[in-house]
This record gives structure tokens, C-alpha cells and sequence, in this order.
């Protein structure tokens, strides 16, 4: 495997040259546009999976890597070191983003073809997408935290634009400010992040960082009094909050939902909020030496559960959607918190995988039904129901991911969230700080079953709520860019495809006996193995480490303290007998709720009114926001800053100085008019004009004149010779 | 005796005459004679130096240049003044003190 910048590059620069010619070039040819773009990411797609077949069914070396770099600029003088490298770094868990990423985004162009179609900014849509997903992927080739934020704040840009793309509907542009503004508060941290880790490191490759943290670089560093791991950590996970719509900055997410329903699948399955997991993922030795991981389990076990509540009340699919996301988030984010770093990794490639599919089947349920009064797409679920007949391939894929989402056994969700909670589980037994973030997942799980077949029933079952609506949505047959891209997705929602074959019996070979590959190939960054990494310019071949991975190495309890390693496996199958009875018992509700009808939620309504509000309203976290932080906080503040601005330094300081300057240039216009003007400039030119008058006389134009002045200096020179 | 000062004072008279007539006269004509008598006097100081210095050839061949140059240069001068006089009705040399036509 020696790999060149040709074999890499493109992945990245096809979407983005696509981009480029589709936005500057080929404008209003639609039709080409789209080529263009489909064409771009399906080849970029190819050069990941020759990456991926590679990675994964190469051979191996557990922590095989291919680190290119090249100095960026280096402005170092003497012993002050100032520069900056610029790299790629692929390692296991690179290639199976590239390979996701990818790959979902070739299945949502492909669906977006179908889905557009009759948008009248077709071409503009792709556009945008051909630049989010090249973003997406230069995020995961990068080596370093500041291409990271580069790209961060590109996918920032893109989802703005891709969510108010209907700007003339009411609300999508304030969705799209919405959700730039509040990513961009915890970007801000991430910045500080990254300028804290430079201080100490002195560049902010990953690498780097791993070896600043096994040399112990960061003990004894601080920033604003907080040991400088913790504070370059939280930044970072701010980072994370903000992308990846984490309590408390989950408010943009559901907003969100305004743009088209391929871009949102697009932003929240493969791309931008995975983003925000990825980085704490490649982050987590520094947020572990920097003690935040109860912090981070927390936050996702918050978010995990709390998402899922709002989620139980919404009617729109779309949102329905859009907070199953938020708390599918929290799974990783909570993976990340206990330490289980491969299943939070799992869970973001298989919550790709099946929200994408998701998103694209809700879109291909909401593109059907169309409104014939008000010439709208319907995206309420109470005027569904009963759509199983008439789409039954939509129907299909939807349900496969719902199996998934909701944790059934052999389905991929199941596989990932099920190691999550185990993982929890196992620490909060072994800590009782984690008991809470570990009850939260699980409660979490139980209502994400629900909603998720709540979602199913009223959407597919039952009896058709609104029978004129229901008559005019035509018959579902199969199409290549509609039906496709679903089934395949929803393939790839079967476990088996994760953990290995249904038999237990992995994928992955190491010491003669047989891994799930997943637990093999992703593993934690063992810091201390950077600690004399020597990085390798372009053209060099790859580093290939000798490390082969042995049985005794391999390390199934993914480093959980000793004492609690041989409970792993006992308290890892009671967590999976919980998710499986708490998975099937969220279904079962559902089922009694809305097929049966035996239990009337109206009743849970009325009896829960006060909490039902509350979850209707998210909490009030919208109303807290705006009418607690921006408008009594921020605008107060506002109003002070432009008193001080207007009132102090515009009047007295830009006032004063004017009036003192006004002072100084009557003096100045005096000496200029007199002594400089008169004196100095009139003068050289009188004296010159005095000469000139002289010499004007010479200059006659009669030759003869020349002539005798001629023979009179020759005359003249040898006289007084 | 026929010395190299009798030529150089025949020449002397040449270059003076000429020169004279060239700051004088306010005929252009008149004034590239005045031109033609000074080229000749150069050429018979050519001629006169080969002869009672060197006695070789190249004084002569000089002088042959010298003679060329002039009939070119008289030439090229009568056109100018043709030309002037098609322009100015005049030959006078103080017609021609402006740059401009």
C-alpha cells in the first residue's frame, strides 16, 4: 500500500471542483450541474473505498496510519518557532468516515435528483451540497486542528445556506441565522481551543498532541487558572456542542429541519454533526487528561434523554426526525463520555447509515403527499396514515431503520447503542458518577423505541386520517433515484454488517482467531505510542508501523480499570437483555397507543398538561434564549455598548479631537498660506521665471544664432586654451 | 615652395569663408554652399595631411567619403528646402524658426 497525493486528493477535490465549476461555470445548465455533481462525489466514492478496502481488508497493523505533511508557512526567528504544517492523516477510523461519508452522500445526490427535481433551484442545490460534502471530507483527511476548524466553519457556511435555502418561506432564513449563530458560539470556544493547545505545543496536529500529552507537555500549563488540558479540552468539546447540537446549544437543529429533506439528511446523518463527534473522538486523549469525560457523559446522557422527550410530542415528521437525531447524538456524545470510544464511533457510522435512510424516506413520504389547496408538500403526521399501501418501498426502508434506531436485536443500531449502554452501564458500576448519564441512555432508549414507532404507526398505519390527501398521493413504483438509494440504505441497516456474521464470528483475523472488525480497527489512540513520531513529508512512502496486533494486545474491555475488566462480559449481556426488554417495551406502548388504541395518549396528556407543554415549547429553551439571555442579557448589554460608543467616545473623544484638531489647522492654514504658499512655492517660481526670461532669449529658433553661439564658444574654449 | 602650411592656410580660408557665409546669409541655399565649402576644406586638409605626413592612400579615400557624404548631404538639403518652399512661398532662414509648420 504506497500511497500517493493522487490517490487522496481526489476524494476531497472532486466535490470540490465540482463545486467550483457548478458555481461559476455552468450556472444555468441544470441539468449538467447535477451530472457534474453526482458524477464528482460517485468518483470521489470510488477512491474511498479503494481507501477503505485497504484499511479494512488490508493487512493489518493496528495503529497503520498514513500521515502526510507539508509546511504550510514558517515564520520562526531564532529560538521563536512560528509555523504551521499542513497534512493528511488516515488511520483505521479516517478511512471508514471517508467511506461513509461517501457513500451516504453519493445515495443522498442520487435522491436529491429525484427529490428537486421540480425545485426551480435545482442546479444551486447542488451546488451546495458538491461543497458540503467536500468540506466533510477534508475535515476527516485533515491532520491538524486548524484545517479542522477550516472546514468546520465551511460546513458552517454551506449548512446555512442549504438551510435557508426556501428563503422565501417565512422562518427558513431566521432558521438558517439561528442555526450559524449558535454553532458559531461554541466555534468560538473551539478557536480558543486550539490557540491554547499552540501555546503549549506549538502546532496542532494530532499527533502533536498525543505526544504533548504522553511526554506530559500539559502538566503544569495553565490557562485562566485551569490546568491547560482541561481548558484546551472543554473548549474543544464546546466545539462539539455546538456542531454536534448538544444540550445546551441543541437549539438550531430542529430549526434546522427548514431546509430541504435530502440537505438535511445530508447535514445530520453523514456530515456536520457527525463532525463534531468525529472531533471528539480524535480528541479524546486530551479531554481525558483533562478529566472532562463525567462532563461529557453528562452532556450526552442530558441529551440523549431530553431529545427524546421533546421528540414524543412533535407531529411533524421532519422534527419527529430532527430530534431522534439530537438524542442519537447524545449516544456518542455519552459514548465518548464513558470511554467507549469504538461503539461511540459505531453508533455515528450506523446512525448515518439509518438516518440518512430516515431522512431520505420521510422526504420521499413528504414529497408524495401534496396538498391540493394550498399547493404544499404535507409534512404532518395526523394527516398521514395508512401510507404503507401506497408506499410500499418507502414503507420498507423506513421500517428497517426504525428496527435500527430503536435498538431491536440484529439491527445495526442495536449493535452500537447497545455497546454504549453496556459500556455506561459498566461505569457507572464502577463509578457512581456515572450512574446517572447510565439510567439517562437507558431511559433514552425506551422512549426512542416509542417515538420512533409512534412515528411509523401514525405515518403508515392505520387508517388513512385524511382521506383527500390520501386519494391524490399516487401509487408508489419503483424508480432508480427514488427507491434506490432506500433499499440500499436500508440494507446496510443489519447488524451483521457491524459486528461481524450472526454467529458471533467476526470479519477480522488477529492471532488466528476471528474479531468484529470494528471493536479490531477502532480503537484509542494510545498516546503513548506517538511519543517518538517523526512526521513524513509528501513523497515519502507511508509509515508502516511493525506493530502487529497479538491476541494479548488486543484488548476487549477497551482499557476499563482492571477490577471491573471480568465483569465486562456479564454486566455488558445484562445491558443488552435491558436494551432488548426496554426497546421491545417501547414498541409495545406504541402499538397499544396507535394501533390497537387500547391506551388513549390523550389521557397522558391531560394528566402530565404542565410537562406536555413544556415539551411542546422544548423546554422553553427558544423563550429562555431569546427572552431571558438575548433580550434581557444581551440587548441591555447592546444598549450599553452603543451608549458608550455613541454617548462617550463618539461625542468627547471623536468630538473633542475634532475641536482640537480645528484649533491646530487654523494655525496650520495660516503658516500654510503664508510661508509655504506664498513664500516658498510663488517664490521658486518667480525666481524661475526671472531665469527664464533669460534663457528664453537663446532659444530663438534661428539657426544662425546657434551657429554663432557655436563658433563663439569654440572660439572662446581655445582662447583660453 | 608648396609646403603643408600653404594647403592648410588655402583651407583655413575655405573653412572661414564658409563659415561665414552659413551665419550671414539669410538664403538656405546660400547657407548649404556655405555647408559645401567647409566639407571641403576638410577634404583638402585630408588630402594635404596624406600627402606631407603619411603618404599613404587613406587621406584620399577620406576625402572620396567626404565628397559622397556631401552630395548626399546636398541632396537631402535641397529636398528640405524644396519642400519648405512648397510650404512657406520662401527660402528665408528665419522662416524656418519654428518647430512647428
Amino acid at each position: 500500500m504506497d500511497y500517493t497525493i493522487w490517490a487522496i486528493a481526489p476524494i476531497v477535490l472532486l466535490p470540490f471542483f465540482a463545486f467550483v465549476i457548478n458555481a461559476f461555470i455552468v450556472k444555468k445548465f441544470t441539468k449538467l450541474a447535477v451530472t457534474i455533481s453526482c458524477a464528482a462525489i460517485l468518483g470521489s466514492f470510488g477512491f474511498a473505498s479503494k481507501v477503505f478496502s485497504d484499511f479494512v481488508f488490508g493487512k493489518y497493523a493496528e495503529d497503520y496510519h498514513i500521515h502526510k505533511v507539508f509546511n504550510w508557512f514558517d515564520l520562526s526567528y531564532g529560538s521563536q518557532i512560528f509555523k504551521l504544517d499542513m497534512g493528511i492523516y488516515i488511520d483505521n477510523m479516517t478511512a471508514v468516515m471517508l467511506f461513509m461519508v461517501t457513500g451516504v452522500a453519493s445515495l443522498i445526490h442520487i435522491f436529491s435528483t429525484y427529490y428537486m427535481a421540480e425545485d426551480k433551484r435545482f442546479g444551486r442545490f447542488f451546488v451546495y451540497m458538491s461543497l458540503f460534502t467536500s468540506a466533510m471530507l477534508g475535515l476527516v483527511l485533515s491532520d491538524n486542528l486548524l484545517s479542522v476548524f477550516i472546514f468546520w466553519e465551511l460546513m458552517g457556511f454551506c449548512s446555512y445556506s442549504l438551510i435557508g435555502f426556501y428563503y422565501e418561506k417565512e422562518g427558513a432564513g431566521n432558521a438558517s441565522m439561528k442555526a450559524f449563530m449558535t454553532t458559531r458560539i461554541g466555534d468560538v470556544f473551539f478557536l480558543l481551543g486550539i490557540l491554547a493547545i499552540w501555546s503549549v505545543v506549538g502546532n496542532v496536529t494530532f499527533v502533536d498532541i498525543y505526544r504533548a500529552i504522553s511526554d506530559g507537555s500539559f502538566n503544569g500549563a495553565f490557562a485562566l487558572g485551569i490546568p491547560l488540558a482541561t481548558f484546551a479540552g472543554f473548549s474543544i468539546f464546546m466545539g462539539t456542542i455546538g456542531k454536534s447540537a448538544q444540550f445546551p446549544l441543541q437549539v438550531w437543529l430542529p430549526d434546522a429541519m427548514f431546509g430541504p429533506t435530502p440537505c438535511s439528511a445530508l447535514i445530520h446523518a453523514a456530515t456536520m454533526v457527525a463532525a463534531g463527534v468525529y472531533l471528539s473522538l480524535r480528541m479524546y486523549p486530551l479531554m481525558d487528561a483533562g478529566n472532562l469525560t463525567t462532563l461529557i457523559a453528562y452532556i450526552g446522557g442530558i441529551t440523549a434523554f431530553g431529545a427524546a422527550t421533546i421528540a414524543l410530542v412533535q407531529t411533524d415528521i421532519k422534527a419527529v426526525l430532527a430530534y431522534s437525531t439530537i438524542s442519537q447524538l447524545g449516544y456518542m456524545v455519552l459514548g465518548v463520555g464513558v470511554g467507549s470510544y469504538n461503539a461511540a464511533f459505531m453508533h455515528l457510522i450506523t446512525h448515518a447509515v439509518f438516518k440518512a435512510c430516515l431522512f431520505l424516506s420521510a422526504g420521499s413520504v413528504i414529497h408524495s403527499l401534496h396538498d391540493h389547496h394550498t399547493h404544499e408538500h404535507v409534512q404532518d403526521m395526523p394527516r398521514m396514515g395508512g401510507l404503507r399501501k401506497k408506499m410500499p418501498y418507502t414503507f420498507w426502508a423506513m421500517m428497517f431503520c426504525t428496527l435500527a434506531i430503536a435498538g431491536v436485536p440484529f439491527f445495526s443500531g442495536f449493535v452500537s447503542k447497545d455497546r454504549i449502554l453496556g459500556d455506561a452501564l459498566i461505569m457507572g458500576i464502577a463509578s457512581k458518577s456515572y450512574i446517572i448519564p447510565a439510567l439517562l441512555g437507558f431511559a433514552g432508549a425506551l422512549l426512542t423505541a416509542f417515538y420512533m414507532f409512534r412515528m411509523m404507526f401514525l405515518t403508515f398505519f392505520g387508517e388513512p386520517r385524511d382521506k383527500d390527501l390520501y386519494d391524490h398521493t399516487k401509487k408508489e413504483t419503483f424508480s432508480l433515484n427514488r427507491n434506490f438509494p432506500l433499499l440500499l440504505l436500508s440494507v446496510f441497516t443489519l447488524g451483521v454488517f457491524f459486528s461481524g456474521s450472526l454467529t458471533g464470528q467476526g470479519f477480522v483475523k488477529v492471532a488466528g482467531e476471528r474479531y468484529e472488525w470494528f471493536k479490531v480497527l477502532i480503537t484509542k489512540p494510545k498516546v503513548e505510542k506517538f511519543a517518538s513520531y517523526e512526521r513524513q513529508p509528501w513523497g515519502n512512502t507511508d509509515i508502516k508501523s511493525n506493530f502487529q496486533l497479538s491476541k494479548a494486545e488486543y484488548d476487549p474491555t477497551y482499557g476499563l480499570p482492571a477490577k471491573e475488566a471480568h465483569h465486562v462480559h456479564h454486566w455488558h449481556l445484562v445491558g443488552a437483555l435491558i436494551s432488548i426488554f426496554i426497546a421491545f417495551t417501547g414498541i409495545f406502548i406504541a402499538y397499544m397507543m396507535y394501533i390497537k388504541k387500547a391506551w388513549n395518549p390523550g389521557r397522558w396528556v391531560s394528566m402530565f398538561t404542565r410537562w406536555y407543554r413544556a415539551l411542546q415549547n422544548k423546554y422553553y429553551f427558544d423563550d429562555f434564549y431569546i427572552g431571558g439571555i438575548i433580550k434581557k442579557g444581551l440587548l441591555p448589554l447592546n444598549n450599553l455598548l452603543a451608549y458608550i460608543d455613541m454617548g462617550l467616545y463618539d461625542r468627547y473623544a471623536v468630538d473633542g479631537w475634532e475641536k482640537v484638531n480645528r484649533a491646530f489647522f487654523t494655525v496650520a492654514k495660516w503658516f500654510d498660506n503664508i510661508v509655504v504658499d506664498t513664500v516658498a512655492v510663488d517664490g521658486t517660481g518667480a525666481s524661475v521665471r526671472l531665469f527664464n526670461v533669460v534663457l528664453r532669449m537663446v532659444q530663438s529658433g534661428k539657426i544662425q544664432l546657434y551657429f554663432m553661439i557655436i563658433v563663439f564658444t569654440l572660439v572662446g574654449f581655445i582662447w583660453t586654451l | 615652395m608648396i609646403t603643408l602650411s600653404s594647403y592648410l592656410m588655402i583651407s583655413l580660408a575655405l573653412f572661414l569663408s564658409g563659415l561665414v557665409v552659413m551665419i550671414s546669409r539669410k538664403n538656405i541655399i546660400a547657407i548649404l554652399l556655405g555647408i559645401e565649402l567647409i566639407l571641403n576644406a576638410a577634404a583638402l586638409n585630408f588630402v594635404a595631411y596624406t600627402r606631407f605626413v603619411n603618404d599613404n592612400i587613406e587621406g584620399h579615400i577620406m576625402s572620396l567619403f567626404i565628397i559622397v557624404i556631401a552630395a548626399a548631404e546636398a541632396a537631402v538639403g535641397l529636398g528640405i528646402v524644396i519642400r519648405f518652399f512648397q510650404m512657406r512661398e520662401s527660402i528665408h532662414i528665419d522662416d524656418a524658426a519654428q518647430l512647428q509648420s
